[in-house]
């Protein structure tokens, strides 16, 4: 079987090594037996979400965030609807700061960088997620969190960090965070799995 | 207050030297005593910076040692200390006690973050800028930052010689009134004509955001590109290097031959770059030669012990781009090898742990003619990890955690050729390992 991935924006939300998430992801698909096709969506290209099963979106310089911004608000229905439809969604870094046209959550950018190693446990799988912050932008909604920090930079000044709807996750950690995690790769690769099994 | 500093900073200088100890603290102190030190003294007419995210240490040497064969005095941070600090200590070394430096030139390779502080009281006549590239990214965060720092800070009067292949450089000349003067590496034998590279700092038109054409890659995001929306293109450049051979290690630069000093294609940049410079300052073709003859090789190391031939190439932990250079070495020789992947620690700077900076390199690229993979040193899991992510079979991944236990392993491989990609603080260690009998 096979599962598809959408990479937003490689060309410009590239900062730090971001497609290791998707490398991950790839590994552990095809380890347990699926076909896994990655499509990287550029600017120019049309989107069709529902074609995804799994969409990632990493960090950029501003310039780039607000290009991905102008093009991304166009489909704030579609990406609604992705969302109620709990399809997968994963959102990191600075990137985090183009979705908040969805009314989900509300961000604060901070005046200076927010650099920090990460320590976290999450409710989505056992285990500790090591990670790295280095952004201006973080989540100030503290609802739907996903992390539980040790260490870092939470939501609106706690240690709560990240913000989640249905199968939308979205997180100011940067990076690799799935390639230096495999605990919560793992939880993904098991949504993907009994999703598309409901599909079918 | 600026006697004081510059005398306290001269004894110190000279305590310093009879300890046989160079270190930054002069500079520290004279700064601590008057803070406004720098904005004191007064420089020269001929003042040279150079900077960029890698190659500034090996340009500078290059400009700092050619100027000083035809007699010119020359100050220059020859140690690399390219912060305010180890800045102040060289020119403390060469002033008078009223603050004058002494010298008819300086050469000095600087920080590029710091360069908003150093151009506002140094104001060069030239700035090289050798590239900007993803560089230690808990400290400088994204490149727009750095290329921000020095468009902000550089006097109009400054000439400016950067590389007409990275479209990302051109940014300066959009953004920017001064004269520049570019130099590039035409098509060569080792050019190729998709991109290899993923991750890289532009791919789009610095004026309209258009993916940009490339008729070839030299490497990474350098080449001969254009924009198909605008009028944005690789324009002819007034120093082109040709003939580029690295086995030999020569370039032809505007139809004369020249040693680089080495057999990686950023020793050909970088010499390109300070000959670039020469030539603007007038400087003699014979002496040019003679002076880029002496030079040493200081980053990279061969050596040949009992059947196998080692080759070690030195990288910069985080700096992508450092080791995807080390990796476009590798896959252009076809023979089977085995690789060495390794260092002792990411920074002496900082404490913090991001290893984002792994994923940036294409270890992919590897998959073929390697017959095993050792990684070490303090992350060898790390690369371990992202050697398995980039599709290398794990059977072909060893993890160790000495270059010693390597060594055991390697000569019981049927591979005669091994390459070291290391972080600098693991090429001595290498050496001493893998040069030693038995």
């Amino acid at each position: 079987m096979n599962i598809n991935i959408a990479h937003l924006f490689p060309d410009i939300l590239n900062l730090y090594g971001e497609n290791g998430n998707i490398k991950a992801l790839k590994y552990f698909l095809e380890k347990e037996g699926y076909k896994v096709t990655i499509t990287n969506v550029t600017l120019e290209d049309e989107l069709e979400l529902l074609k995804y099963d799994f969409i990632y979106i990493g960090s950029g310089e501003p310039e780039y965030l607000n290009l991905a911004k102008n093009k991304l608000q166009e489909y704030k229905n579609d990406f609604l609807n992705y969302i109620k439809k709990e399809k997968i969604m994963l959102v990191t870094g600075s990137a985090l700061s183009i979705f908040d046209f969805l009314n989900l959550y509300e961000i604060n950018e901070e005046p200076d960088f927010k650099v920090a190693d990460v320590s976290a446990t999450t409710s989505l799988c056992n285990g500790v997620i090591y990670a790295f912050q280095n952004t201006k932008y973080l989540i100030k909604s503290t609802n739907h969190l996903l992390f539980n920090l040790e260490t870092g930079f939470g939501n609106n000044n706690t240690m709560l960090e990240g913000f989640r709807e249905n199968n939308f996750y979205v997180t100011s950690l940067i990076g690799p965070l799935l390639a230096r995690n495999d605990n919560l790769t793992k939880y993904f690769v098991k949504l993907l799995i009994e999703n598309l099994n409901e599909e079918n | 207050m600026k006697i004081i500093a510059i005398i306290t900073g001269k004894i110190l200088i000279f305590l310093g030297s009879l300890i046989n100890r160079g270190s930054t603290l002069p500079g520290k102190i004279a700064l601590k005593i008057d803070k406004k030190l720098l904005s004191k003294l007064k420089y020269p007419e001929n003042v040279i910076v150079i900077t960029g995210s890698s190659g500034k240490g090996s340009t500078s040497k290059i400009i700092a040692n050619t100027i000083k064969k035809t007699g010119i005095k020359v100050t220059f941070n020859k140690s690399g200390s390219n912060l305010d600090r180890g800045i102040t200590t060289t020119l403390l070394k060469k002033c008078s006690l009223t603050g004058r430096i002494k010298t008819d030139y300086i050469v000095l390779e600087i920080d590029e973050r710091y360069t908003k502080k150093a151009f506002a009281y140094l104001k060069p006549k030239y700035v090289i800028i050798t590239n900007i590239t993803k560089d230690q990214p808990p400290r400088q965060h994204y490149i727009d930052l750095v290329y921000q720092d020095i468009l902000a800070s550089i006097p109009k009067s400054t000439k400016i010689i950067t590389n007409m292949d990275d479209p990302y450089l051109r940014k300066f000349s959009k953004d920017l009134p001064n004269e520049i003067i570019y130099y590039s590496i035409s098509e060569n034998k080792y050019s190729y004509k998709n991109q290899i590279f993923e991750n890289l700092n532009i791919y789009r038109c610095p004026y309209c955001n258009t993916t940009l054409k490339y008729q070839y890659y030299n490497f990474e995001t350098l080449g001969k590109y254009h924009c198909p929306s605008c009028s944005f293109k690789y324009e002819k450049p007034k120093y082109l290097g040709t003939n580029l051979d690295l086995t030999e290690g020569l370039i032809t630069i505007n139809n004369k031959e020249y040693p680089i000093g080495g057999n990686m294609l950023y020793h050909a940049y970088n010499t390109l770059a300070a000959i670039s410079t020469l030539k603007e300052l007038n400087i003699s073709e014979t002496i040019i030669n003679q002076s880029l003859k002496e030079q040493e090789i200081t980053k990279e190391i061969t050596f040949n012990n009992n059947t196998k031939t080692y080759y070690a190439i030195s990288c910069k932990a985080e700096n992508a781009t450092t080791y995807n250079s080390a990796i476009f070495k590798v896959i252009n020789d076809s023979s089977p090898k085995d690789i060495i992947i390794g260092w002792k620690e990411i920074s002496r700077r900082y404490k913090h742990y991001d290893i984002s900076w792994l994923y940036d390199i294409e270890f992919e690229l590897l998959t073929k003619n390697t017959n095993k993979f050792y990684a070490c040193g303090i992350d060898a899991k790390n690369i371990a990890k992202r050697l398995i992510l980039a599709g290398i079979p794990e059977e072909k991944i060893i993890i160790s955690d000495s270059l010693n236990e390597i060594k055991e392993q390697i000569n019981k491989d049927e591979v005669n050729k091994i390459y070291g990609i290391l972080n600098f603080d693991y090429m001595e260690p290498f050496e001493e390992t893998f040069k030693e009998e038995k």
